[in-house]
């Protein structure tokens, strides 16, 4: 039988060193940000039962999702994100705790992607949830947030782009459309000419519906900076979605006077994930990464999904692998780093050997212990992993250890 | 790649040469780009544009991995091998059907036997067959599909039907078509919003132009 016990699965990893520098400080950076403002962590298990994913509100599609059995046949999954694990908490554990509550969560996450497609199958998600709060202080708050977690990136070109979802579903039910699935792809790819077809194919040409097909199929292109609310103020006029465009403004006006202007801009045809978020939404790209790396937006539904009463919840959740990546390839991260000092002590002062390691260390200087069995391969150790300075500790030769620089 | 570059995948083979026509009309100069040799990477001389030569689907995961900020490539593609990115405009040429074929004469949807269906087009062929609740077998042909039901090897084919020739001359006929395909502009998601302005003129550029 062929065994696999040389490889890692399609859509893993193992990091190694300088990977795994950029990885620890693309999430540190980020637990930084999140616990100064206030936020708590919490933890959730990789294993999750397959129903808390499994749910109209809930949109993670059963291929997405590794599934398993647990003893009693009973089905998992490893959790394909940490949101509704965090939804099924406050609906149970913190049902009766001090609301507006703030949380992040940084783990890993699993999907079950095409293969081939460069995809991570595992990555590590941190992200924030603020749950029960006043709906316009929250969405301001995980806002303006999310555009400094994008700073922290430090990369020279970012953008946060807030979008709103009320209004795709308010055209919807202004137009009986049934087939919801089909618009929304169109929509989020940016295809008119095929929405164009569509609508052409399957709304009736009435003319109290003509106004709102026409802003349906206008909706793609409207994104970009402020221009965009002048074009959408002209076209929403005097229809039902010309209330929620005034708000957004609003909110879009304020982030804009906490950033640099020319980092935020909006996308009135953000329609992701159309039945699990509920008002506003938001992503974050930066420059050397092809897909966003932020995604957040409100989901006032989701927790009342799980049998709590609703409440109104906002959040995001960061890519930190596809940060650490942008990070080393632009060579912003730390490299991995040896000892400063490599220790090498003659057979039969092991024992002086180790406390003069442990001496080094507790005056802040980083030592390493050599485990090579002379002193040739203990340099030529130091000298492939660069480490500069070898003190050797030889008594039957000199009382104090001598410093070796190479 | 330059902040200022925009590259642009194109489908190598016929879209690739229509697509050099429509930069000839915007008023590039597609020197280059028709005295390419080997060179798989190619400059639109006085302009910020980049052009690389891709086989269809690559064209796909180069865009989806912002690697290029634009591709041309056929419908039939992106609707086989889908992908996250946008698609923006139909540039128009390239226009053929998705059909369902087979011997002429026969009735397909007779007995309540499962088909077995040949193509070079798995997946649309499995969401075809999926919207009307029907099982089938797909069989997967990389050269000429026509062959299958010749062969007896399958009950039809879903393939790219352009003018019918191929078919008639080997007896087989359309029963049905599929979706109609032509050759569409996609754009990577970040490109198009970190690269916006220089994105929607030369869109609108080839929109204008088609």
């Amino acid at each position: 039988m062929k065994s696999y016990d040389l490889i890692t699965p399609e859509g893993t990893r193992d990091l190694l060193f300088d990977e795994c520098v950029a990885r620890k400080e693309a999430e540190d950076k980020l637990r930084a940000v999140f616990t100064a403002h206030g936020y708590s962590e919490v933890i959730t298990p990789a294993l999750e039962f397959y129903d808390v994913f499994n749910n109209k509100t809930r949109s993670f599609r059963q291929e997405d999702m590794y599934k398993l059995t647990d003893g009693k046949g009973r089905l998992m999954v490893m959790r394909p994100d940490s949101t509704m694990p965090i939804a099924r908490i406050v609906a149970t554990r913190l049902r009766d705790g001090v609301f507006p509550l703030k949380l992040f969560c940084s783990q890993n996450i699993y999907r079950c992607n095409p293969k081939m497609a460069g995809r991570d199958d595992e990555f590590m998600q941190s992200g924030v949830e603020i749950i029960g709060g006043d709906e316009k202080r929250s969405d301001l708050e995980a806002l303006s947030l999310a555009a400094q977690v994008l700073n922290s990136c430090s990369s020279d070109d970012v953008r946060l782009e807030i979008g709103d979802n009320t209004f795709y579903k308010l055209l919807l039910e202004k137009l009986d459309i049934d087939d919801e699935e089909t618009v929304r792809s169109l929509i989020e790819s940016k295809n008119t000419p095929d929405l164009t077809q569509f609508i052409k194919d399957n709304v009736d040409n009435a003319p109290e519906k003509r106004r709102y097909s026409e802003i349906l199929l206008q909706l793609p292109d409207l994104f970009g900076g402020a221009e965009v609310f002048d074009k959408a103020e002209k076209l929403f006029a005097g229809t039902a979605l010309s209330d929620r465009l005034t708000e957004l403004k609003e909110t879009f006006d304020a982030l804009r006077k906490l950033e640099a202007e020319d980092k935020i801009t909006v996308d009135l045809g953000l329609v992701n994930k159309a039945e699990y978020y509920t008002g506003i939404v938001f992503r974050g790209y930066i420059e050397e990464y092809g897909q966003a790396v932020l995604s957040g937006g409100r989901y006032d539904t989701l927790i009342g999904s799980f049998g709590a009463d609703d409440m109104p919840a906002v959040g995001f959740a960061v890519n930190v692998n596809a940060i650490a990546s942008a990070n080393l390839r632009s060579n912003r991260s730390t490299k991995a780093r040896h000892a400063e000092v490599l220790v090498f002590a003659a057979d039969d002062d092991l024992i002086d050997g180790i406390s003069h390691c442990t001496k080094l260390i507790s005056k802040g200087i980083s030592a390493e212990f050599s485990t090579c069995p002379t002193l040739e391969a203990a340099m030529e150790y130091a000298k492939a992993n660069k480490i500069s300075k070898i003190d050797i500790i030889d008594k039957e030769k000199n009382e104090q250890p001598v410093t070796m620089t190479l | 790649m330059d902040k200022k570059t925009i590259r642009i995948a194109l489908t190598k083979g016929r879209l690739e040469k229509d697509t050099v026509n429509l930069f000839d009309k915007i008023g590039y100069d597609v020197s280059q780009l028709r005295d390419k040799g080997r060179r798989l990477i190619l400059d639109i001389p006085g302009s910020n544009i980049e052009v690389v030569l891709a086989k269809a689907a690559d064209v796909l995961t180069y865009v989806e991995h912002g690697v290029c900020d634009l591709g041309v490539v056929g419908k039939d593609t992106i609707d086989e091998h889908g992908g996250r990115f946008f698609e923006v405009c139909d540039l128009g040429f390239g226009r053929c059907r998705f059909a369902l074929a087979g011997k002429v004469g026969n009735n397909f949807y007779e007995g309540c036997g499962v088909k077995t269906i040949a193509t070079k087009y798995p997946n649309i062929t499995r969401r075809f067959f999926e919207s009307k609740a029907m099982d089938v077998d797909i069989v997967k042909i990389e050269g000429s599909v026509e062959l299958a039901p010749l062969l007896e090897l399958s009950d039809g084919i879903v393939d790219i039907v352009e003018t019918g020739t191929t078919l008639k001359e080997n007896g087989l006929e359309v029963y049905e078509y599929v979706s109609p395909i032509s050759a569409r502009v996609i754009v990577n998601p970040v490109s198009m919003k970190l690269k916006k302005n220089s994105i929607e003129e030369l869109v609108n550029k080839m929109e204008s132009n088609i």
